[in-house]
């Protein structure tokens, strides 16, 4: 499984694919639609990739719940798996974890296929499952030293309690925490082993700002240790903060994929300029419409919004507002995020969705 | 296969269960509790119908007479002794209280009699001096009926007597039948339980997903499970048989036997446990499933009472029941002694168990669809 950028030669999109050495593909460019056909180059590198997925797929009676999906993750970048509820994230995490059995397609985890190798790698690879509670009556630190017990290769407990601020909380059941903490302890099992990979299916769901925050926190820190994180989630902020590389399925499909500043780029296209309670509003309006800024509404409180493609547009109004002596309280750009990424991919909005 | 995951998971279950109050009072606290309750209702209390066997050794008219007079008292449970068997074996092996032998001739002295006033014949009637209640009343209607008879036949002369030998038989009470099958019955509640919560809580709590892709098996987490199972059945054993001795003053006999019976039966009913967490996946149903399959096995199977009193379909039921044998195998084992017996019911419960804890492991998944 590699992973390869080709140019498109219509439109100049530059786009990532994935397949096996060799692979002959046909194409459609996400940007102007143009199909093509590609070849991936013989030569390898996997070593770069933690994991690799290739044209998997799994299929439950007449549904498909994940359909034909091939994707890579770098070592040492957080990856977010980015979907509504329903669309095919923790299916698809669950069979790279090898929770379940795909239908078709191939997964490697560290070089390793799972299908025949999956135990050669469960030492190097730690994981939170969806909803998971542990052992109710046994305290935090003993629930640590439980499944640090498990491996051969153990990380040291109670480093790992401190990094996860759980020193106050060590002696304490895990029945008595709250939620976050509770999702605190879920992530440091999953570090009990010191893993290379760790799988984080929807850390957050279902906590308060804080505690989500708090996780944030935690999965910033696995980062800067170089530690490659799988992060499945429906929430947008989540996958803008943490991640280097997003994919966004919905149902079943990946429906792009990237950095956020690619995804940004290329499907979010527009930035919007704010203009807080504006005196002369509609005046303001058609000087704007004169000057060349063609898609600008207006409110009855005075708000400007003007959609501006790139920033040295800004500049130009500001400069126009002063040279009028247009009188305004405030001014901020609001840029496009996964939000309107998603709207445009999909036609509705992620929570809507679920 | 990794000893030291296995004790290591042992050690935190046995810490898990000994923080849980639930856990503890249902393993520990609730058989006690129901030991001392029934102890104390129905010790020392006899049946309100009596079991009486006979034996009739002269199969004659005269015979089936008596027998039918002793039937229309309404009072017995008359059980028929083939007219070969041995009785004083018989009364050993059956533990038997009370029993009347016809004697062969026992037709044909009452018509010499006629003829001969001098001729008399006697019934043998064993009875276990111990169980003083129940001897009682078998010899009073007995002896009435031949008093009965007697005015019948000769207008007062005693034709018909009665014989009475006492039985070597130990005296057995509610409490030695009781005991074994509160023993039998809280090793198949925690078996049976705690296979569930393993198979539907801990799969809803992501726990089952999790450990699949640790390095430890299957078969590694499955015997540490067995090993805190076996722990708890020697633990509720131990702590019932002393119940039984200190405050009943019984007299518990915990032979090899015993102790295989409580592993098997620890395997069997965690096996069945198993296979309900395996075909009813949400937690509240696979309690009510379990309760479903355990409370009518627990009534069913001669728990509480023996299986004499039932029906006679429901007596066909039990023995179809894997509960009927550990609850046999550890009566006739640690209280009756009557070791070939246990062996037996011990083999049952050992078949028992192989095709349950199997089938259960077999067709019990970690991986999800």
């Amino acid at each position: 499984m590699i992973e390869q950028k080709f140019k498109c030669p219509n439109c100049g999109e530059i786009a990532s694919f994935y397949g096996n050495p060799g692979e002959q593909m046909l194409v459609t460019c996400a940007a102007c639609h143009s199909k093509g056909r590609i070849v991936l180059p013989l030569q390898s590198h996997t070593n770069n990739y933690a994991i690799e997925v290739s044209h998997l797929k799994k299929v439950y009676g007449d549904l498909t719940a994940v359909n034909d999906i091939s994707f890579a993750v770098k070592k040492g970048e957080v990856f977010a798996f980015l979907g509504p509820n329903g669309a095919g994230k923790t299916t698809t995490v669950e069979m790279i974890e090898s929770i379940r059995e795909p239908t078709a397609g191939v997964i490697k985890l560290l070089g390793c296929d799972i299908r025949t190798d999956f135990n050669g790698v469960k030492e190097k690879i730690g994981i939170l499952p969806q909803e998971f509670h542990s052992f109710e009556r046994l305290t935090v630190r003993e629930t640590l030293v439980y499944f640090s017990n498990l491996y051969k290769k153990k990380a040291d407990v109670d480093e790992i309690i401190s990094t996860l601020d759980l020193d106050d909380h060590k002696n304490m059941l895990y029945k008595n925490l709250s939620g976050g903490l509770k999702q605190r302890v879920g992530v440091a099992i999953s570090l009990v082993n010191d893993p290379d990979v760790i799988f984080l299916d929807e850390p957050t769901t279902g906590l308060d700002p804080k505690a989500r925050r708090e996780v944030w926190g935690v999965v910033s820190g696995l980062r800067k240790k170089g530690k490659t994180v799988f992060l499945t989630t429906h929430y947008m902020e989540e996958a803008e903060f943490l991640a280097d590389h997003i994919a966004v399925i919905h149902k079943g499909k990946i429906i792009a994929e990237g950095s956020l500043e690619d995804l940004i780029r290329r499907y979010g296209k527009t930035s919007i300029l704010h203009i807080k309670k504006c005196k002369g509003a509609p005046d303001v309006v058609k000087m704007l419409n004169q000057e060349g800024f063609t898609d600008v509404t207006s409110e009855a409180n005075g708000d400007i919004a003007v959609k501006i493609d790139y920033k040295e547009r800004v500049l130009e109004i500001l400069s126009h507002l002063r040279h009028d002596c247009i009188e305004y309280d405030s001014i901020d750009i609001r840029r496009s995020n996964l939000e309107e990424v998603f709207l445009r991919l999909t036609g509705s909005k992620l929570m809507e969705e679920e | 296969m990794n000893l030291k995951i296995i004790w290591m998971d042992f050690i935190y279950s046995v810490k898990g269960w000994y923080r849980s109050r639930g856990g503890m009072f249902w393993s520990l606290a609730f058989p006690v509790i129901l030991i001392l309750l029934f102890g104390a209702i129905f010790s020392g209390v006899g049946n309100t119908k009596y079991t009486l066997y006979v034996q009739d050794r002269d199969q004659s008219q005269w015979s089936e007479g008596f027998n039918a007079t002793l039937n229309a008292t309404k009072l017995f449970n008359i059980v028929v002794v083939k007219a070969d068997v041995n009785v004083t074996q018989y009364i050993k092996d059956k533990n038997i209280k009370d029993m009347i032998v016809i004697p062969e001739g026992f037709g044909q002295s009452i018509l010499e009699s006629f003829a001969n006033p001098s001729v008399t014949v006697n019934l043998s009637f064993y009875y276990d001096p111990s169980d003083t209640t129940t001897t009682q009343v078998v010899r009073s209607v007995v002896t009435s009926i031949l008093q009965q008879i007697n005015s019948n036949l000769s207008h007062g002369r005693t034709i018909i007597g009665v014989t009475e030998v006492k039985t070597i038989t130990e005296n057995f009470n509610f409490i030695d039948f009781f005991l074994p099958g509160m023993i039998g019955f809280t090793i198949m509640q925690g078996a049976i339980y705690g296979s569930i919560e393993r198979n539907t809580k801990y799969r809803k709590d992501g726990i089952l997903r999790k450990l699949l892709t640790t390095p430890v098996t299957r078969t590694e987490w499955i015997l540490a499970k067995m090993l805190f199972m076996m722990f708890l059945a020697g633990l509720t054993t131990a702590l019932i048989s002393i119940i039984g001795i200190i405050v009943f003053g019984m007299t518990v006999n915990i032979t090899p036997l015993v102790i295989v019976i409580v592993i098997a039966t620890s395997f069997l009913f965690s096996g069945m446990g198993m296979l309900i967490g395996r075909f009813v996946k949400e937690e509240e149903t696979a309690d009510t499933a379990g309760g479903a399959i355990s409370f009518p096995m627990m009534f069913l199977a001669g728990t509480f009472f023996p299986l004499e009193q039932m029906p006679q379909f429901l007596q066909v039921v039990a023995h179809a029941l894997p509960l009927y044998y550990v609850n046999e195998g550890l009566r006739n084992s640690m209280i009756y002694m009557n070791q070939n017996d246990a062996l037996l019911n011990g083999a049952v419960v050992i078949v028992f168990a192989a095709v349950f804890f199997i089938a259960g492991v077999i067709l019990t998944k970690w991986k999800e669809d």
